[in-house]
């Protein structure tokens, strides 16, 4: 079957997608190499916040590509994806494949948790106590700013992944998957 | 003879372990103790320049006179060599904090300088003193980022 040109990704999962990796990319930035006073990276985590609540209801109610029914596949799927992945052909996959499906989840799991660590954080100086540290206990605000750091070390492994599987795709397979998420176009073949 | 030289051979090393050991333990207690006070006195400015606390001007130069003391004490003789986290229980300084000790001491400067503008700084309403916490607060967080286990 011949691929065909498809409007794969809507409007509102692509403005989420930019926004997220603006975001997270500001906030890792800030965070760690930004002033003292760390009311913009607070700022950047409220908002990738609101943008992980806006993909969980997307999840469940936005178009088929979307769904989180729609691409978590079992192990068996994913395999066979896997064992095919090499072949210097595009995949001409019709959204997130079943093996990328891990990486979103495991993204929206880490972010989720960042988000979470930091708003417990305490780092004990005063300026940058995060809003909800007070409702737990010392330890665990203490605690929570190591969990943060290992964080962003998980997201920017995630993120060397995310952007190291594109350019795989784009050179050895030789799909775009870029504009796509830019333009919402994509070439798809559906087998079945 | 032969056996008491034996027995005091035998407790002498036990002995300079025991007292090195009370002698790092009262380090740890005096360093942390240190910390424990900034935060005793940075915790009011800090409400007050949240306004958890209404401001309080006597209340607010009261707590930094406290602090520019802290700042003029001199806290590295805390800081033995071989106490950092993972060579003494209990111990939160990472071991590169004894590799800088030159930047630690210059971060440790600018708490100094920070905490001795910071009585005139209070004065004068809360603004000033959410002035005044965030560039103690500010002094706080460059050795911590570096020198502190998370």
């Amino acid at each position: 079957m011949e691929p065909v040109r498809e409007k794969l990704w809507d409007p509102a999962l692509r403005a989420f997608h930019w926004l997220l990796a603006f975001f997270v990319i500001a906030a890792w930035v800030l965070g760690k190499f930004g002033p003292a006073n760390m009311w913009l990276h607070f700022w950047c985590g409220y908002a990738v916040a609101g943008l992980l609540v806006f993909r969980l209801i997307w999840g469940f109610v936005g178009p088929e590509p979307a769904r989180f029914r729609h691409f978590l596949t079992g192990p068996g799927k994913m395999l066979r994806y896997a064992r095919g992945m090499f072949r210097r052909v595009p995949s001409y996959w019709p959204g997130h494949n079943p093996l990328g499906a891990l990486s979103v989840i495991a993204m929206l799991l880490v972010l989720a948790a960042q988000v979470g660590s930091g708003l417990v954080s305490d780092p004990d100086d005063f300026i940058n106590v995060g809003p909800l540290a007070g409702q737990v206990s010392q330890a665990t605000s203490r605690a929570a700013v190591g969990w943060h750091n290992l964080g962003a070390v998980l997201i920017l492994a995630l993120v060397i992944l995310h952007v190291g599987v594109i350019l795989f795709y784009r050179f050895w397979k030789r799909e775009d998957l870029v504009r796509p998420m830019l333009t919402g176009w994509k070439l798809v073949r559906r087998d079945d | 003879m032969r056996l008491i030289l034996a027995a005091a051979f035998a407790v002498t090393p036990a002995l300079a372990l025991a007292q090195d050991d009370s002698a790092v333990q009262d380090a740890l207690k005096a360093r942390q103790g240190y910390m424990a006070a900034i935060s005793a006195n940075m915790g009011p400015l800090a409400a007050m320049a949240k306004g958890d606390v209404a401001y309080d001007e006597a209340q607010a130069v009261f707590h930094a006179n406290n602090l520019a003391a802290l700042g003029n004490y001199e806290v590295e003789m805390h800081f033995l060599p071989d106490t950092a986290q993972g060579q003494v229980e209990g111990s939160h300084a990472l071991p590169k904090l004894w590799d800088n000790l030159d930047d630690v001491r210059a971060k440790h400067e600018d708490f100094k300088v920070a905490a001795a503008a910071a009585p005139e700084g209070v004065k004068g309403g809360q603004a000033q003193v959410g002035a005044v916490v965030q560039s103690l607060g500010g002094t706080c967080k460059a050795c911590h980022d570096n020198y502190r286990a998370k």
